[in-house]
């Protein structure tokens, strides 16, 4: 037998480009963050051909994940074709060879920079969303060490502060993307900066979420069916965007979540932020589209799960 | 370039992952490991411990296959991945000093990987993140007392995760599953 017979072909990377070691490290972890949804475990989050910052958490979560068999699509603010979503798709077919697609329904993982897709997920597939801070208390404690013990001691009687001053001051809750939310009735939880209107889509979904902040280092996850609440008064409510009375330029369609695109005369058109899902209503024939999130009326499809429906 | 390719150790250890991070994510939903028997629990050593991680197996054998990950063999109260083919009685009492992890680190915990046999004896109930609802597991080859042992370990956050393995059969039971029936 010679060495040439029992060990592998020479190769310029290893599959998914991170080596095994670091593999096993962020497999560890991943499996720490589902057992504790909402939960954000430290890892070491390796070099990347890529900066920190333009989705290395992420990046390193798909790398892991993928395998020859798997399907990927990737997103940036809803958009497949954004410089930044080609750049990661196509490093990540590079390195492991899986297929890519625009989409939602035939891919196994998803990641995302900043929106979760129209169409609902199913039960086996992954979203993996990149995250620029995945604490959520920073506004309120900078201090990573003492939230830490806050989030230990769920002592999260700050935030709630911040609501109530955010009411008094301007009549409305002012967080726009990243709206906190309560995981497992347990650990308050940053959901990356996805719109309000994407928030509810964790609730009880089908899905496997992983959430991954490669320059700060830590990652969470919310598995399937778990409870994850946006935090609100008993009698002021949480709110998604108001997408009422916006028109798709491309599609016609409503009650998605729109691009607004300002035009030279002061007004305003608007187009699905969700390009994949548009490229589905403008060819209809050519693709199944899957029930969405949001219905055609705006009705989110778990009833009586967004309180409030007179949107802000 | 080309892209590269799996070798057979990568593929195992990224096959083993999946059926672990699944099992987890659907707790008492049966996966598939590519091997069986002891080999499953080795494969898994394989895929999940290094040099970086502590673990503790009764079973000589397997503790002797285990190091060669480098991963250093720590008494029940430190180690982080503990290795039973099979749960005994005698293991019982040592297992409650298995760690917990702390409030401000809870991740810092025990996952236990577990012989078993699925599919007849006790008919638990599962509730808990990853299930719709509840779901129903069928388990026998576990000793007595483990069940309540299990529960006095949680206090949520704080508790071990386990795993389940009959052949290369495996279950997930996160510490999040509360558990009745036994």
């Amino acid at each position: 037998m010679k060495l040439k017979q029992l060990a592998h072909a020479r190769q310029d990377y290893s599959y998914g480009f991170l080596d095994e070691f670091a593999k096993r490290e962020l497999r560890r972890r991943m499996l720490k963050a589902i057992a504790l949804p909402g939960y954000q475990v430290p890892y070491a989050s390796r070099e990347l051909p890529i900066a920190r910052g333009w989705g290395t958490g992420g990046l390193q979560v798909t790398l892991s994940l993928a395998g020859p068999r798997d399907t990927i699509k990737v997103i940036d603010q809803g958009a497949d074709d954004s410089v930044n979503a080609a750049n990661l798709r196509r490093f990540i077919a590079r390195m492991t060879g899986v297929e890519t697609t625009d989409d939602t329904l035939r891919a196994t993982i998803i990641q995302s920079r900043h929106r979760i897709p129209e169409e609902r997920l199913r039960e086996g597939q992954v979203l993996v969303l990149q995250v620029p801070d995945p604490e959520p208390l920073r506004h309120v404690q900078p201090d990573i060490a003492k939230a830490r013990a806050m989030h230990a001691d769920a002592d999260y009687a700050q935030v709630w502060l911040g609501l109530y001053e955010q009411l008094v001051r301007f009549g409305r809750f002012m967080n726009g993307a990243s709206y906190p939310v309560i995981v497992h009735n347990r650990y308050l939880m940053s959901p990356s900066p996805i719109p309000r209107w994407d928030t509810p889509d964790l609730h009880q979904a089908a899905h496997l979420t992983l959430l991954s902040a490669g320059r700060e280092k830590r990652l969470y996850a919310v598995p399937p069916y778990t409870d994850v609440r946006p935090v609100e008064f008993e009698d002021v409510f949480f709110a998604v965007e108001d997408q009422r009375g916006r028109i798709c330029m491309l599609s016609s369609a409503r009650n998605k979540f729109m691009d607004e695109l300002p035009q030279p005369d002061g007004s305003s058109r608007f187009r699905i932020s969700d390009t994949g899902y548009v490229a589905k209503l403008l060819k209809p024939d050519q693709a199944e589209r899957g029930a969405t999130y949001y219905d055609d009326d705006g009705r989110f499809y778990i009833e009586g799960f967004i309180k409030n429906n007179t949107a802000v | 370039m080309i892209a590269p390719t799996l070798t057979k150790d990568e593929a195992d250890a990224h096959s083993v992952f999946t059926a672990l991070m699944w099992a987890l994510g659907h707790p008492g939903c049966e996966q598939r490991l590519p091997t069986g028997g002891l080999r499953a629990f080795e494969a898994i050593g394989a895929a999940l411990i290094d040099l970086e991680t502590s673990f503790y197996t009764p079973d000589g054998a397997l503790a002797h296959a285990l190091a060669r990950t480098g991963a250093r063999l720590a008494p029940i109260d430190a180690a982080h991945y503990q290795f039973y083919p099979e749960l005994t009685v005698h293991d019982l009492d040592p297992l409650h000093a298995a760690p917990v992890g702390s409030y401000a680190y809870p991740d810092e915990s025990a996952s236990l990987l577990i012989g078993c046999r699925l599919g007849s004896g006790l008919n638990l109930t599962l509730r808990g993140p990853g299930i719709q609802g509840s779901s129903t597991l069928r388990i026998a080859g576990l000793p007595e007392g483990f069940w309540p042992l299990r529960k006095n370990a949680i206090r949520y956050p704080l508790g071990w995760d386990m795993w389940l393995i009959d052949g290369d059969r495996i279950v997930g039971l996160p510490r999040t599953t509360v558990i009745e029936g036994y």
